[in-house]
């Protein structure tokens, strides 16, 4: 699979407190990847940096094959690598134009925007809460409005942090499913979780950070025995 | 008793029978207050946005400067306007003073710290998550600032009519810097302020009466839309 993002020696910290010390992160095409940790170890923040919208102290950034200074790859990624909050915000207007809010700002007519708002909404089962107020939906209702505002934009990668926390096991299968649909889309995926066992099924790769490490867990759902490999390195 | 009555009687036929001087003067007041908050809020809330979002040496000392400038005498304020657009003034050349334009030119900078402080308050009660959603989602920092603005409405236009109300009642400010002159620079407060000194209460009941009516107005409309803002908060 052809990688997209790579961030090299990437360095963070927080108040004088190192946060992460990654030697080396690749996301490649098509892929999902489950991204666990403490609470606090840093997997939100990883994400944030990886999406462009906190700074590293330090890392080499490549783009679709392209090095990138750290101002230029902000804005090829925005749009591009979209992450998704553990509650997604979605603004104070209605459902239909929450999800057409990225697309007015890639100058498309208003014609196509229309069109493809009701191809999303359908895509998410959420027609029937088109003019309602996104201020007013479940949490259930509200995650599957952030997936489609999400998916109308085609991003290369999605970065979803605790995608399925306080939700019902219906809201789950949901989001579950709409994941699944968007991975089957060609999206590259980075789920943060502390249940990594309930996206297994998801994943091609498990991603834990420790001590603002990151290792590489071989997937192996039943042995019961785990092989910690230190992910970007010769191993 | 009986002249506090007839003035009151006076005061109402002037509102209502179209009096050219009595309404030339609240257009007046109007006229320059409205042009003042349409100048200060822009900047005032870039101002504000900046003092809330960014992070860079001296902002914890402009929050305090502007909260503190918030409590500025409006005379003092004139005083300021007056010295530097006096003849002898450094702006003096242009010639403004006594115009319109020192009119505004004082009440934007008494209207400036009030907004700049309500507005900040109303962009650091904003959630993190809107500037990240809009960014993330592809909009420029210009299109997330709007989008910030829009989600944080209700809190920016409570900001706008607080800072309206100080201004269209300021006394000291308008009359030094306005000169008081009747068809051009007398606006409601400077009017009040000169009839009661010449014992012409009834226009004075008369605009008085314009300005509680607008205060009552303005509070339930602050009343009102602060409300909103914690609501949607």
């Amino acid at each position: 699979m052809k990688e997209i993002l790579r961030y090299n020696g990437l360095r963070k910290s927080v108040q004088g407190r190192p946060v992460l010390a990654i030697e080396s992160l690749e996301i490649r095409e098509r892929s999902c990847v489950a991204l666990s940790g403490r609470n606090g170890a840093g997997k939100s923040t990883l994400m944030r940096i990886i999406a462009g919208l906190e700074t590293p102290d330090s890392a080499t950034i490549r783009f679709e094959g392209q090095a990138l200074s750290w101002r230029r790859a902000c804005r090829r990624m925005h749009g591009q690598v979209i992450y998704l909050h553990q509650n997604p915000y979605l603004f104070d207007c209605s459902v239909s134009e929450n999800i057409a809010y990225g697309l007015r700002r890639r100058g498309l007519s208003l014609r196509e925007i229309s069109s493809r708002v009701s191809e999303a909404l359908d895509w998410a089962g959420i027609g029937h809460l088109q003019l309602r107020n996104a201020h007013d939906l479940s949490g259930g209702e509200r995650a599957r409005v952030a997936f489609a505002r999400a998916r109308i934009l085609s991003p290369r990668i999605l970065l979803l942090d605790e995608p399925t926390a306080n939700m019902d096991s219906e809201s789950r299968s949901q989001a579950y499913r709409m994941i699944k649909q968007l991975k089957d889309d060609g999206v590259s995926i980075m789920i943060a979780t502390h249940e990594f066992h309930t996206i297994a099924h998801l994943c091609d790769d498990h991603l834990s950070l420790e001590s603002g490490v990151l290792n590489l867990q071989p997937i192996e759902k039943d042995s019961g025995e785990r092989k910690i490999i230190p992910y970007g390195r010769e191993v | 008793m009986d002249s506090l009555s007839a003035a009151t009687a006076e005061s109402f036929r002037l509102l209502f029978s179209g009096d050219t001087a009595l309404w030339i003067i609240i257009f007046t007041s109007f006229s320059v207050s409205v042009k003042a908050i349409l100048i200060a809020a822009p900047l005032a809330f870039v101002v504000a946005f900046t003092m809330a979002h960014l992070h860079y040496p001296g902002r914890r000392a402009m929050v305090a400067g502007f909260s503190a400038l918030q409590s500025i005498p409006a005379v003092v304020v004139g005083l300021t306007v007056y010295l530097v657009l006096s003849r002898s003034g450094p702006l003096g050349d242009l010639k403004l003073l006594f115009t319109h334009t020192s009119m505004v030119i004082g009440q934007v900078l008494l209207s400036l710290p009030l907004l700049v402080a309500l507005g900040h308050a109303a962009f650091q009660a904003a959630d993190r998550r809107v500037w990240e959603t809009s960014i993330t989602l592809g909009a420029t920092p210009g299109r997330a600032f709007l989008t910030l603005v829009h989600e944080v409405r209700f809190g920016l236009t409570a900001a706008l009519i607080a800072g309206f109300g100080r201004i269209i009642a300021e006394v000291g400010c308008s009359m030094m810097v306005g000169g008081n002159i009747l068809g051009y620079t007398r606006n409601i407060p400077t009017a009040i302020a000169l009839e009661t000194t010449k014992g012409e209460f009834a226009q004075a009941i008369a605009l008085g009466m314009v300005l509680l009516a607008l205060a009552l107005l303005l509070n339930g409309m602050l009343a009102f839309f602060q409300g909103r803002g914690v609501m949607t908060s």
